[in-house]
């Protein structure tokens, strides 16, 4: 057989090197070209991780027993001879980028597969990578250039990971640096400077939603292919909106990442919610922020949950063996006494504002004319049982009000009690919650109620202007709500809508408030609809395709009604014509649709589409395998068959 | 020590309330009550009695019958939980005196042994005694003084559990009262009317509160506490609580496609499969949040004092009820929020055209469950028809209860499973269980006993059958008997007439089972009952395996039951566990109603206010009928706790 000469060129020889000529023949397999190459580089490493890259062809040579001939390779061809993993620049959901090294030579999904092992991200099928958008403001923003988080020393994907007792991967515990990589990775970031908000780029409108998602990569074709080059920056993002199986002990990072990346979402109104969704948002926010500085991160060991669980057995004991004291100490509950100013705008005074004594106990407010005659008969008795608590304080002013809505039966009434100072309203205001709830002022939340109280007064003593110090007891309020609310209200006006909706949720965990917000935002009506511009056959206008984990819908988009709802189980069938970009969908009742994509390549459509089908078979019993052949078949296109 | 002291003061402080409270029969309890710390039962009773007094008068008799059951139970329980904690202190109490014998006044000897092991996780209260290093006799009594400060403790905090009298009215007009507990779910409230009612136990039942001043109508929801709301209503309220079937309680988990896919045509909701309809369920009400309708429309608002009404097109969504503005898109940011559902509930009206002059009679409000009258807090809409204002009524009930409200429909779907399945029996069983039988249980629930479903019996049984068929076979072929105490109920009611025949009337009420016609009574127990090896076979089957309480039930009938109670009463002091554990399951009639005098039978007008307060002496309105007994109990053992330390010092 003849031999003949083939160029291939090596990546470490650098890019300005001629090509080596290595001579082959016809029937030499891709194996034999490579050691060849390596014979006459004269280069000494570890090739293992290099493979062939055809470049006309835009292909990978990933098999080494195929022989030249059968991959169809001859004298013209151009060969490159390089390392499957490349470092890649990603933006995680918590906006906050990460250095590490990506296969570029397998598809997408399984590149995502292993980015998601290195940062210990459970059901990576759920995300994917998209291009980033490109900065319209490209004027000076190189101060933006934000410091990257390198984790390119971790070990290939390929490999196994060792996993610590907590569940992080062994790498990350080698030195600091990557250990505050995991943290970051792992904690939720405080809240942003309310400019970084507003500067960023947001979408105004169902169009330029639908922009977003014309960015995705290909799942099937592997990174090189889609041209990321190395040192490329990508987003990482939750694609597929269909969360299975959360877990908060083994899942730290993912529930962290997915909080993250819904709380953008709200923040730059890529998902639009009501002004109360809104308040709640931020109250939420607010109070995740506060407990992750003080709740380290705990990651949950085997070892550590036996301690848990050995404590609470503890505790349900020492509550089942209290002594006699104890419980008489919860009998004879505690009670505040103070001298407090009441107002009542029913009665048709001038707001004038008188001074009792007043004593709580229970759920119940009584006043008296003075401390003196307090033991008679109160002049009236309040009990907060089911009532509603309002904030009515301006600190600049040393206003300390508590505004009460008391339920009767012939309607609500309504009390202001004014306090002299932040301590006694703190405690007051409390108490007052505490009851509403239909809780004591024994119960054992009470003073951690104050102390949020007290924390979050502290935030409207901090002038707005200091944006940039984000320390816990300085928040602007700015920077827990999207641009809209930023104009629409003064930071001190938010501070009293958020504090009424922080009231709440001040007692809950951080998992749980986290769990919280993801589970308001998956209520939004919007939630999980990816848009898409398409034009259905036989319509002249462009129309938008909202595709979600249940369901197709379309939306007019000059209107932005719903006209129409399609659900997946009455789908039959679906098909691309690739060579006229043609999604047509046949469901239940012979209704049949077709449509042609006008932002996005139709590949992108038969993703989602197919990826949703894919999510609803994952089964209940908690599977860590992916049947990825599976996911290629629902979502490959020609190719894949 | 002067904390003790202060700590008694305290705590008699909290005493005379609680007398205070018990009104005009505080002389029946009298303070110096040195006898030491059994305070003889008679004096529970006429406690008990008293206190019940007034709301009694005003009641029907065989409303009283019932309800004498069920205080009886109460008591009886407490009673027994006494003598445990007794009986465990006794190890380190040797002077203790305790006479278990008033408890055979209840005809229920079994008790106080039985009710051991299930109560021994209450001897918390009384530590065992330290047998390593034997204290001196001062420990002993310090220690036994702490125990009884904290038994009394313990009684207080029963003694402030509240509970009501409720009159239910039931569909065909006729009504039930039954005492409500605070810590009674509507779910258990509503076993307990099934029972007493015998209907079919379908999901679609429903306890509802009726307002007549606003015209409105609520079911409660299984998971809610009935007490509360009911205890806001005022003094003089013409409210009622309704036991009916309503459809729309659970439609939405029978036809979830009406509600979340509601604008799809009505012909292909009607031809929607089985399959499809779970998956609808698994999508809104399984997932990480729950998915409320996506329910949108031009309803009619009463403007808030105003009489006009004006359309808004209103949108819900889990965080509230939303409108949007004129002139503004229904684009999220723009909505207007009419109410959140944290603080109100929904309530269906009833001809609001006349009331109001709104468009349509298919109205509902928005309001604080306290909210008893026409007031400007209140949030009146009206829908164009019926289907709209159900669709939307579920849909802000989805919105406020969540999940919730689909693990009482599947409670619900449970409970009416289990009572088809096991129709005639689980009523006869079930009856029974109703009767105050003082099974631990009971203690638990405070004289609650009825709502331990089917499924817990099994191992119930199976535990309480400790120390088991030796005992049993010293006794006779037909062990249950002892246990049986119908005969005796009827030489225990020296009162006057009206009690037995109510008793009997109300026995009568249960339809003897029909499958063991009377007849053939002797029989079932024979072959069932008597071989006391297999219990724990036994009591794998449900409890209706059980047919020993059916001859109990026919007392006036089953004459080929001898009945000897009596004698084996006295002659065999340890009663078996297992009998008595047939009692509670297997159900004998209501134990005698106790020695004191019932009240008067009083002719009574019977007011249409179903919930009955207390008497009227106490000022507050909010504090029923406590039951006394922890109370004259508690106050003579603070009292001898005090002296004899006072007697120390």
């Amino acid at each position: 057989m003849a031999a003949w000469d083939l160029s291939v060129s090596v990546e470490e020889l650098g890019s300005e090197a001629p090509p080596l000529k290595v001579s082959v023949t016809s029937d030499l397999h891709i194996g034999g070209v490579i050691l060849k190459v390596v014979e006459k580089s004269q280069i000494k490493r570890d090739w293992s991780d290099h493979a062939l890259w055809w470049e006309q062809k835009q292909q990978w040579l990933l098999k080494p027993s195929w022989t030249l001939d059968k991959c169809g390779i001859h004298a013209d061809a151009r060969l490159c001879l390089t390392p499957q993993h490349k470092p890649l620049r990603l933006l995680m959901p918590n906006a906050i980028s990460v250095r590490l090294r990506v296969c570029f030579s397998s598809p997408v999904f399984r590149t995502v597969m292993g980015i998601c092992k290195l940062l210990n991200i459970r059901h990576p099928e759920e995300l994917s990578l998209l291009w980033p958008v490109e900065g319209k403001k490209k004027k000076k923003d190189k101060d933006v250039e934000a410091e990257v988080y390198d984790i390119t020393c971790s070990p290939l994907p390929s490999s196994t990971i060792l996993k610590l007792a907590n569940g992080m991967p062994a790498f990350y515990a080698e030195s600091p640096e990557t250990e505050a990589v995991y943290k970051m990775l792992a904690v939720s970031q405080p809240a942003p400077a309310p400019e970084t908000i507003a500067k960023m780029y947001r979408t105004t409108n169902v169009m330029e939603k639908a922009q977003i998602n014309s960015r995705w990569l290909d799942s099937s074709r592997s990174l090189l292919q889609q041209g990321v080059k190395e040192n490329d920056k990508l987003q990482l993002r939750f694609k597929y909106y269909s969360f299975h199986d959360v877990t908060p002990q083994t899942d730290v990072v993912r529930l962290t990442q997915l909080y993250e990346q819904a709380r953008w979402a709200i923040l730059l109104e890529e998902i639009e919610c009501t002004e109360e969704e809104m308040m709640v948002f931020a109250a939420l926010q607010y109070h995740i922020g506060k407990v992750s500085l003080t709740e380290q991160f705990v990651a949950s060991s085997p070892a550590m949950d036996d301690l848990d669980s050995a404590l609470q057995c503890l505790e349900v004991k020492m509550e089942g063996e209290s002594s006699a004291d104890d419980m008489l100490e919860t009998m004879t509950a505690p009670e505040l006494h103070d001298y407090l100013k009441i107002f009542r705008p029913k009665r048709l005074t001038l707001k004038g504002y008188k001074q009792y004594w007043f004593t709580f106990k229970d759920t119940t407010i009584s006043y008296y004319k003075s401390k003196e005659e307090s033991c008679k008969e109160p002049i009236q008795q309040m009990n907060l049982k089911g009532c509603e608590v309002a904030p009515d304080v301006s600190v600049a002013g040393q206003k300390f009000c508590i505004r009460l809505l008391i339920p009767g039966a012939e309607g609500m009434n309504e009390v202001y009690l004014r306090c002299e100072h932040e301590q006694q309203y703190s405690r007051w205001m409390a108490a007052c919650r505490l009851a509403s709830k239909g809780k004591t002022l024994a119960d054992s939340s009470f003073s951690s109620e104050v102390q949020s109280i007290q924390s979050f007064l502290a935030m409207q003593k901090t002038t707005p202007s200091n944006n940039t110090a984000q320390t816990d007891e300085s928040i602007n309020t700015h920077s827990l709500v999207s641009p809209r609310y930023q104009k629409k209200y003064k930071p001190k006006q938010l501070t009293v809508r958020i504090l009424e909706a922080y009231q709440n949720v001040a007692q809950i965990s951080l998992t749980d408030a986290i769990q919280k917000f993801l589970q308001i935002w998956q209520a939004l009506p919007d939630f999980g609809l990816a848009y898409i511009v398409v034009r259905f056959k036989g319509c002249r206008k462009d129309e938008v395709l909202g595709i979600a984990n249940n369901r197709l819908i379309r939306i007019d988009l000059s209107v932005g009604d719903v006209v129409k709802t399609w659900r997946y189980n009455t789908m039959r069938q679906w098909n691309v014509n690739w060579d006229i970009k043609q999604v047509a969908i046949e469901f239940d009742g012979n209704v049949n649709i077709a449509f042609s994509c006008v932002t996005a390549d139709c590949k992108i459509v038969h993703e989602y589409i197919g990826g949703y089908i894919f999510m609803s078979t994952r089964g209940r019993e908690q599977s860590d395998t992916l049947n990825e052949e599976l996911f290629h078949k629902l979502t490959g296109g020609h190719e894949a068959l | 020590m002067d904390d003790i002291d202060a700590m008694f003061s305290d705590m008699l402080q909290e005493m005379d309330l609680l007398t205070q409270s018990l009104g005009e029969e505080a002389e029946s309890a009298p303070l110096p009550k040195p006898a030491s710390i059994p305070a003889p039962q008679e004096m529970n009773f006429s406690i008990g009695f008293t206190d019940f007094n007034a709301s009694l008068h005003e009641m029907e008799d065989n409303d009283l019958d019932a309800l004498m059951a069920d205080l009886v139970a109460d008591i009886s329980a407490t009673e027994e939980k006494f003598a445990t904690d007794r009986d465990t202190s006794k190890g380190s109490a040797p002077f203790a005196p305790i006479p278990i014998q008033p408890q055979s006044n209840f005809g229920l000897p079994a008790s106080t042994d039985t009710s051991k092991p299930a109560t021994s996780s209450n001897s918390i209260a009384a530590p065992p005694p330290l047998p390593a290093s034997k204290p001196s006799k001062e420990e002993q009594e310090e220690q036994i003084k702490a125990d009884k400060i904290k038994l009394a403790l313990e009684k207080l905090k029963e003694a402030k559990v509240k509970k009501l009298v409720v009159k239910v009215e039931i569909m065909d007009g006729s009504s039930k009262t039954l005492m409500v507990d605070e810590r009674q779910t509507v779910r258990e409230v509503m076993d307990n009317l099934f029972e007493k009612t015998h209907c079919d136990c379908n999901v679609d039942w429903c306890v509802c509160e009726t307002n007549p001043d606003l015209q409105t109508e609520r079911g409660f929801e299984d998971h809610e506490n009935l007490v509360e709301p009911l205890s806001t209503w005022t003094r003089d309220t013409e409210n009622k609580v309704v036991f009916l079937e309503k459809k729309d309680k659970y439609e939405v988990f029978r036809n979830p496609q009406l509600f979340y896919l509601w604008k799809k045509d009505k012909k292909s909701q009607m031809d929607m499969k089985e399959k499809d309809k779970e998956q609808l369920l698994e999508e809104n009400f399984c997932g990480a949040s729950i998915i409320v309708p996506d329910l949108e429309a031009i309803l009619y608002m009463k403007e808030d004092g105003k009489k006009s009404w004006k359309q808004r097109y209103f949108l819900l969504r889990a965080s509230g009820l939303y409108y949007s503005p004129k002139g503004k898109t229904k684009a999220s940011r723009d909505l207007v929020c009419l109410v959140q559902f944290d603080n109100v509930n929904v309530y269906y009206c009833k001809e609001y055209r006349n009331k109001y002059k709104a468009p349509t009679d298919h109205c509902f409000i928005l309001k604080h469950p306290q909210i008893q009258k026409e007031s400007q807090y209140i949030k009146y809409l009206c829908c164009d028809d019926e289907v709209t204002m159900t669709l939307w009524v579920t849909g802000i009930r989805i919105a406020k209860y969540g999940k919730q409200l689909y693990e009482n429909y599947k409670a619900a779907v449970r409970k009416a499973a289990g009572t088809a399945t096991w129709a005639n029996r689980t009523i006869q069983a079930s009856s029974s269980a109703s009767t105050p039988s003082p099974t631990p249980k009971a203690k638990a629930a405070n004289g609650h006993a009825p709502q331990l479903p089917k499924d817990t019996k099994g191992p119930g049984n199976q535990t309480s059958f400790p120390p088991p068929p030796p005992s049993m076979e010293t006794l006779p072929p037909p062990p249950p008997d002892p246990m049986l105490p119908p005969p005796p109920p009827d030489p225990m009611l020296p009162p006057p007439p009206p009690a037995p025949p109510a008793s009997t009337a109300k026995v009568n009420k249960f339809p003897p089972p029909p499958r063991f016609p009377q007849s053939s009574f002797p029989t079932p127990p024979m072959d069932d009952l008597p071989p006391p090896p297999p219990p724990p076979e036994e009591a794998e089957l449900p409890p209706d395996f059980l047919p020993p309480p059916p001859p109990s039930f026919a007392p006036y009938g089953g004459d080929s039951l001898p009945p000897p109670p009596p004698d084996p009463i006295t002659s065999l002091p340890p009663p078996p566990p297992g009998p008595q554990n047939f009692a509670s399951a297997g159900g004998a009639p209501p134990p005698p109603p106790p020695p004191p005098p019932p009240p008067a039978p009083a002719p009574a007008a019977h007011p249409s206010g179903s919930v009955r307060k207390m008497p009227p002496a106490p000022p507050k309105r909010t504090t029923p009928q406590q039951t006394a007994p922890p109370g004259g109990e508690l106050m003579s053992e603070l009292m001898t706790a005090m002296l004899k330390k006072r007697s120390q010092q």
